[in-house]
C-alpha cells in the first residue's frame, strides 16, 4: 500500500525519475510568460522521441484544425498501447493480430532501416534475415491491428536511413527471433552504434557512393565513380537556409505542438510505470 | 449521347455512312466547359477602392459602428424560429451545407482494414433567405431548372463571416433583413417546401446522420496549363530509340480522310481543372459536435482548405428510409450536450483496446 501511495503522489509533482527504458530525464521545464503564469514546455529533445507529431510540412496540405484533431486521435491510441522511442537502428519486436497465424498473432523481429510519415500515417520499416532470405515489413504505428511494439535494443547508427543494408552482407541484418530486451546501461542518453557495414560487391539496389553514407566501410571502387558523384553532387545545398526551412516547421510551432501533447503523455507514462510496478509487486 | 451536329444524320441522308463509320462519337465537344466569371446579375462583392489613409480614431469609430449594427445575438432555440412541425417523407429534399475540406485522415475498420476519410469542417452556415417555388420559378435558373417539372424552393444559406469593410456596399445589403455579419461564402441549395427554413437558422454538423451517404459538391483542383499526356493520359513518344522532338505530344490529329479537318472536341493541351464536380454517395463516418467536423469515406473534389457542399445522397439505394434531422439539427432545449464524437458502428474507435482476429 506504502508503494501505491508513494508512486500516486509521484503523478501529482513533476516527473524527477528516470528508470526505465524510453524515459530519459524528462524534466518539466517551467517558464514564465508575459503574465507572469507558469507555462509549460516541453523538453527540446521530443522533436526526436516523438517525430510523427510534427506535421507534414508541405503548406499546401497544412490545416491547424485537423492537425490538433489528428492528435488527439493519436494520443488516444497512445493511451490503449504503448509506443515506445525508437530510432532507426534500433531492434525492435511487433506483435500483430493475423488470422492467417496458427495463435493469431504474429510476432517480428527486426532492425528498424526507416521511420517515416506523420500523423496517423507514421510508419516503420523493420528488416531482418530468416533462413537466409531478407525480410522487410512495413507497419504503420496507429494501426489498430497492432498489439505490441517492445524495443529489444534501443540505439541509434550513424545514418538516418540504413536502407543499405540491402546491399550489405546478410550478417548485419540478421537477428535473433527469441531476442530478449537488453537493458539500458545509461537512461539519459541513446547510444550511437559506430559500426561501419561491409557492402556485398556491385551491382547495388542505390548508388550508395552518392549518398554521403557514415555506416558503410569504404566502397573501393574505381575513381570514375567518385568523379560522376562529385558532378553530381550538390554542395551548396547545406547552405540554403530556405530550402531547410520549407523541409522543418518551425521551432516556435514545434514548442506549440509538443507543449499540447506533453502533459498527456507524461501522465501515459506515469500510468504505465504504475501498471508496471504494481504487475512486478504481485508477481513477487 | 450524340451532339447536335450541323449535318443531317438521319439515316437516309449521306452524311449518315460518313458519320457512323467512325468509331469515335464525338460528344460534348460544344459545350462549354466552364465559366470563370460570375452571373450579371450578381452585386459586386469585394472593395474594389485602395486602402483610404483613415486615422485610427476614425478607424476605432468605425469598428464601434460595426460591432453596434451586428451586435451578438441569443443563440437561436429550435421553438424560437416558429419553423411549422412539418412531417418529414422520402421525397424530401433537405437543405445542403457549406464545408471547407480540411484535409484527410487514416481511420480503420473493426476488422483492421484502413480508410481514407477525408475531414470536413463545417463553417458557421447561416440561412439567408428563403425562395419560395413560386418565386423561384420565375428567376433565370429556376425557370431553367423546372422547365418541365414542379418548382422547388430555394434556400440561400452563407458561411465565413466577415469583417464588412471587405465588401461592397451592395454585397451587405443582402445580409441587412436578416441582420448577420456579411458571408464570404454564399450557396443555394434546392429544396423541398416542406424542409424551408427561417433566416437566420444555424447550420450544424448535426444536421447529418452517422452512416448516411452524401454528395459532395467542389470545383477540382486547379492544375493550369497542361499538356496532353497529363490532361488527357495521352502515352507520348519514345523517350529514346532516336525520337526527335517527340515525346510528350499528341501526334496526329485528324484523319485527312473522312470530314478533312480537326473535329470538334479533339483532345489537345490546354487548361486541365477547376471544374465543377460530384462525388456521390460518400459515407459519413464520424461527426465531431463540439469543432463541427464531418469524416467523410473516400475522397472529395478539390484540393485542401477550399470549400465544398455537402448534400443528402441523391443515389436511389442509398437515400433515406428513416427520418433525418428534420428539417434541420437543433440543440436539445434542456441544454444537455449532444455526444461530443459519434463514430460509425463499423469502425475502430481510437481509445478501444486493439483489434484482434
Amino acid at each position: 500500500m506504502a508503494i501505491v501511495e508513494h508512486l500516486a503522489s509521484l503523478l501529482r509533482k513533476p516527473i524527477e525519475t528516470s528508470d526505465e527504458a524510453g524515459e530519459r530525464s524528462v524534466s518539466t521545464q517551467k517558464t514564465g510568460d508575459e503574465s507572469g503564469n507558469t507555462v509549460i514546455v516541453a523538453p527540446p529533445e521530443f522533436r526526436f522521441m516523438y517525430p510523427e507529431f510534427l506535421p507534414d510540412p508541405a503548406p499546401e496540405t497544412r490545416n491547424r484544425l485537423r492537425e490538433k484533431l489528428e492528435r488527439m486521435d493519436m494520443l488516444q491510441r497512445r493511451s490503449v498501447i504503448e509506443i515506445p522511442e525508437f530510432y532507426t537502428g534500433s531492434i525492435m519486436a511487433v506483435t500483430v493480430a493475423d488470422a492467417n497465424s496458427p495463435n493469431k498473432f504474429a510476432r517480428f523481429v527486426g532492425i528498424c532501416i526507416q521511420r517515416g510519415g506523420s500523423g496517423l500515417r507514421a510508419w516503420f520499416i523493420l528488416r531482418n534475415v530468416v533462413d537466409k532470405q531478407g525480410v522487410e515489413i512495413l507497419y504503420e504505428m496507429y494501426c489498430p491491428l497492432i498489439q505490441k511494439i517492445e524495443v529489444l535494443r534501443l540505439e541509434r547508427r550513424l545514418d538516418e536511413s540504413l536502407l543499405y543494408l540491402r546491399d550489405a552482407l546478410p550478417e548485419y541484418s540478421t537477428f535473433p527471433l527469441n531476442m530478449e530486451q537488453e537493458r539500458r546501461l545509461n537512461n539519459s542518453v541513446v547510444p550511437i552504434n559506430p559500426i561501419k557495414v561491409k557492402l556485398r560487391p556491385r551491382p547495388w539496389l542505390e548508388r550508395w557512393e552518392r549518398q554521403n553514407l557514415q555506416g558503410v566501410e569504404d566502397l573501393n571502387l574505381p575513381q570514375r565513380f567518385y568523379d560522376k558523384a562529385e558532378k553530381v553532387a550538390k554542395p551548396w545545398e547545406k547552405y540554403d537556409l530556405m530550402l531547410h526551412y520549407r523541409k522543418t516547421i518551425p521551432a516556435e510551432e514545434q514548442e506549440k505542438i509538443f507543449a499540447e501533447v506533453h502533459s498527456q503523455l507524461q501522465q501515459q507514462e506515469l500510468k504505465r510505470k504504475l501498471r508496471r510496478r504494481r504487475g512486478f509487486d504481485n508477481e513477487q | 449521347m450524340v451532339s447536335s451536329l450541323a449535318v443531317d444524320i438521319t439515316p437516309s441522308s449521306k452524311a449518315f455512312k460518313l458519320f457512323f463509320n467512325h468509331e469515335q462519337i464525338r460528344t460534348m465537344s460544344r459545350v462549354k466547359r466552364r465559366t470563370t466569371h460570375p452571373p450579371y446579375w450578381h452585386v459586386l462583392k469585394n472593395n474594389q477602392r485602395d486602402d483610404e489613409k483613415i486615422s485610427s480614431d476614425n478607424l476605432r469609430f468605425v469598428r464601434e459602428v460595426i460591432q453596434d449594427k451586428y451586435k451578438n445575438k441569443s443563440p437561436i432555440k429550435g421553438s424560437d424560429l416558429g419553423i411549422e412541425k412539418t412531417e418529414w417523407d422520402p421525397k424530401t429534399k433537405r437543405s445542403g451545407v457549406i464545408a471547407r475540406n480540411i484535409g484527410m485522415q487514416h481511420m480503420w475498420e473493426k476488422d483492421g482494414k484502413k480508410i481514407i476519410c477525408t475531414v470536413l469542417q463545417v463553417l458557421d452556415n447561416h440561412v439567408i433567405r428563403y425562395v419560395p417555388p413560386e418565386e423561384y420559378a420565375n428567376s433565370v435558373i429556376g425557370a431553367k431548372m423546372f422547365k418541365n417539372r414542379k418548382p422547388l424552393g430555394c434556400l440561400v444559406v452563407g458561411a465565413e463571416a466577415t469583417n464588412p469593410d471587405r465588401f461592397t456596399r451592395q454585397y451587405c445589403s443582402l445580409f441587412n433583413e436578416v441582420g448577420l455579419l456579411p458571408k464570404k461564402r454564399l450557396a443555394r441549395f434546392i429544396v423541398t417546401p416542406n424542409a424551408a427554413l427561417p433566416p437566420c437558422t444555424p447550420l450544424t454538423a448535426g444536421h447529418f446522420v452517422i452512416g448516411q451517404a452524401v454528395d459532395v459538391y467542389g470545383k477540382t483542383i486547379d492544375y493550369g496549363f497542361q499538356g496532353v499526356v497529363k490532361r488527357w493520359g495521352f502515352k507520348g513518344g519514345p523517350a529514346s530509340h532516336g525520337a526527335t522532338k517527340f515525346h510528350r505530344r499528341g501526334g496526329t490529329i485528324g484523319t485527312g480522310r473522312d470530314k478533312a479537318r480537326v473535329w470538334p472536341g479533339q483532345k489537345m493541351p490546354g487548361h486541365m481543372g477547376s471544374e465543377r464536380r460530384f462525388n456521390r454517395g460518400l459515407k459519413i463516418v464520424r461527426i465531431n459536435m463540439k469543432y463541427n467536423i464531418v469524416y467523410v469515406k473516400g475522397t472529395v473534389p478539390g484540393p485542401t482548405n477550399s470549400i465544398v457542399q455537402i448534400f443528402d445522397t441523391i443515389l436511389p439505394r442509398r437515400k433515406f428510409t428513416e427520418a433525418p434531422p428534420h428539417p434541420t439539427y437543433f440543440p436539445p432545449e434542456d441544454g444537455t450536450l449532444p455526444q461530443e464524437d459519434i463514430w460509425d458502428s463499423s469502425l475502430h474507435v481510437f481509445g478501444s483496446p486493439s483489434i484482434s482476429v
